[in-house]
């Protein structure tokens, strides 16, 4: 029996694909360099320093909470708003946020200069803090996100009875977590409020909150369509692209609305003229607008762009260019630097970064081998298939 | 307003560098390990390990080279940014005065830093477990009845200690006497607010490192914000609500609509 287990375990083992391995030796580095850094301190493993106390982590922490912003937003659509035609999406894309969320959390513990403490936000609260608050709701929420994903498992344990429960609390869980996300993904925007004087004024609006709950949108549809477009080549499993294309068809509005609000909030607050000066930060700005906004707005409206699995996927890419830009701007770029500092990241805080976002790859994959991670799509399609793919490969 | 201030005449500093050794003293700092660098300033800058530094700043004055000494250290604003930051409350704004850190709280975040406008927090880079370093106005020796250890120091009277409207007074006195050296501004009257430290100088503040501040600070928009979080939270909750309830209502008619023409 022990033999029989273990023969399984080493077979499965041995199908692995040759990226997976990749993945997974970055895990292991990134996870090596991370027990270092936790072990000597933020001084000798990071470059970061007394004008730049925030870098690579706070920017991709601010990028990939709004990127999985594709969860509250998807989870809205389909049991808020109940179009249905996009349910088949809610799994992969929840467990996208999911795992989203868990590596924000790890690099925040990272990050922090006492990670023994990590939990002293809950004890010790600042009602005026923006990071009080955002560390509150990205607690929250993860856990709203573990609900929401946790019929994955049930169901592969086939525990009927818990699943019943989850099914008839989902809509106020899904309204509870889109409550959540509006608050985080707004006050993420808010951290920046209190920093008039390092922001530059391209960026530092009172509507900034506003302005990344609007991005998170964009970012979370552009997650969706990218999810699903990488799942049909990874999994041979995903959603028709029609749905897919339905997705994009939202974006224009969206990224539209936001574009003008910014453009907008420039002119009222008499600062427009700070992007017809050639600079460094002129330049950042109108690669968001250009590249982040009006290349995917004219691509999404045209229906050849939607109907086509590789240009949809190449419109959501510009548009998480333009959000990670832009968050990036506000957390790096576009802060007046301080006098005598400088900043690039320590080789150990890109181990440590992209070690977390593979181990985040890895999990999704192996979810995705082993669990019934696309049970949706079988309403739509061949569940023959289903099985070979969603089960462990034959022996 | 009865709260403590501290007044520095920049014209009446001799660059001395007491203050920096007896807050070293007081606070029980090390001495840091710097190289020459052409300069008297030392170390260079704020660090976790300096509290207060003299900047030995070099203008020109009348055609002429002058030394300006800047005494550096936390401003102690009346509505502090790093305050309203601090994810666990760790720095707080006492009645009296001074901003003073809890170091049992701190979880070394280091978003104060980012909201001071006068970058002023240290972070203890070379530590394992790191906290962040700044001036607390001496409070331990201002609750016993005593002034900080910078102006119990300072050989010049560069440094005054007292109640913050009377120094006022007296900067105001002395910045607009007949023939008075000084510029006709009180630096931290006003600054985002207002410091608890003034300054006083004969040379443009800007021309030595002061950063030109509005009067308005960021901290009155930022609690608003986050002070709504609550209605956002009630507001989105039940937008969402009513949007399920409308959309199942919706839908239930439909059917029944689809039914009935169904039947007929």
């Amino acid at each position: 029996m022990a033999q029989k287990i273990a023969r399984t375990f080493i077979g499965e083992i041995k199908s692995f694909p040759a990226w997976l391995w990749v993945l997974i030796a970055l895990t292991v580095f990134g996870l090596g360099v991370g027990v270092y850094r936790l072990a000597v301190g933020l001084g000798t493993t990071t470059n970061l320093n007394h004008g730049y106390p925030w870098g690579l982590w706070i920017g991709f922490d601010l990028f990939v909470v709004a990127f999985s912003g594709g969860a509250f937003t998807l989870a809205t659509l389909v049991y808020v708003f109940q179009m249905h035609e996009f349910h088949a999406a809610t799994r992969p894309t929840v467990l996208t946020g999911l795992l989203g969320y868990a590596s924000v959390l790890i690099i925040l513990v990272m990050d922090l200069g006492r990670w023994d403490r990590f939990y002293h936000f809950m004890i010790f609260p600042n009602i005026n803090s923006a990071l009080f608050e955002v560390s509150w709701c990205i607690l929250l929420y993860t856990t709203v996100l573990i609900s929401e994903f946790s019929p994955v498992f049930f169901q592969r344990l086939g525990w009927q009875r818990v699943l019943d429960v989850i099914k008839k609390i989902t809509v106020p869980l899904v309204i509870i977590g889109a409550t959540l996300s509006t608050l985080h993904q707004s006050s993420l925007g808010s951290l920046f409020i209190v920093m008039s004087e390092r922001l530059h004024p391209l960026w530092y609006t009172p509507l900034i909150p506003f302005f990344f709950f609007v991005s998170s949108v964009a970012a979370g549809l552009a997650m969706i369509i990218g999810g699903a477009t990488i799942s049909y080549w990874v999994f041979k499993q995903s959603l028709p692209q029609k749905v897919v294309g339905s997705f994009g068809w939202f974006l224009p509005w969206v990224l539209g609305f936001y574009a003008i609000m910014k453009l907008g909030e420039l002119l009222i607050a008499e600062e427009i003229g700070l992007l017809l000066t050639a600079n460094l930060y002129s330049v950042l700005f109108w690669s968001e607008l250009i590249i982040g906004c009006a290349i995917p707005i004219v691509m999404f409206m045209s229906k050849t762009v939607r109907h086509n699995r590789v240009w949809t996927l190449i419109g959501a890419l510009f548009v998480l260019f333009g959000i990670f830009l832009n968050r990036f701007d506000a957390a790096w770029f576009a802060l007046k630097p301080a006098p005598g500092f400088e900043y690039t990241p320590h080789w150990m805080e890109i181990a440590i970064q992209f070690g977390v976002l593979s181990a985040m790859a890895v999990v999704y994959t192996l979810i995705g081998r082993y669990f019934p991670l696309f049970e949706e799509t079988v309403h739509n399609g061949d569940a023959e298939k289903f099985h070979v793919v969603a089960s462990a490969p034959a022996e | 307003m009865n709260q403590y201030g501290m007044l520095v005449d920049l014209t009446k500093c001799i660059g001395c560098r007491g203050c920096q050794v007896a807050c070293k003293q007081w606070n029980d700092m090390p001495a840091e390990l710097t190289r020459n660098r052409g300069t008297y300033q030392n170390p260079p800058r704020l660090t976790s390990k300096t509290m207060t530094n003299i900047e030995f700043r070099e203008v020109e004055l009348k055609d002429k080279l002058a030394w300006v000494f800047v005494k550096r250290q936390c401003m102690h604003c009346e509505h502090p940014g790093c305050v309203a930051a601090c994810t666990v409350g760790a720095l707080q704004k006492r009645a009296e005065g001074p901003v003073v850190y809890d170091e049992n709280r701190c979880i070394g975040c280091r978003y104060c830093m980012y909201a001071c406008p006068f970058g002023v927090p240290t972070f203890e880079w070379d530590q394992t477990f790191a906290l962040i370093k700044k001036c607390e106005m001496c409070i331990d020796r201002v609750d016993a009845g005593m002034k900080p250890a910078c102006a119990k120091t300072c050989p010049a009277g560069a440094i005054q200690f007292g109640n913050r409207e009377e120094l006022l007074t007296v900067a105001r006195e002395r910045v607009y006497a007949k023939n008075s050296p000084y510029i006709k501004h009180i630096y931290g009257e006003e600054e985002v607010g207002g410091t608890s430290w003034m300054y006083l100088s004969s040379v443009p503040f800007e021309q030595i490192g002061f950063p030109t501040l509005p009067k308005e600070t960021p901290v009155y928009l930022n609690d608003k914000v986050l002070h709504a979080t609550p209605t956002i939270a009630l507001g989105m909750a039940l937008a969402l609500s009513g949007v399920y309830w409308m959309v199942k209502r919706r839908n239930v008619i439909r059917e029944y609509l689809a039914a009935e023409n169904h039947e007929k």
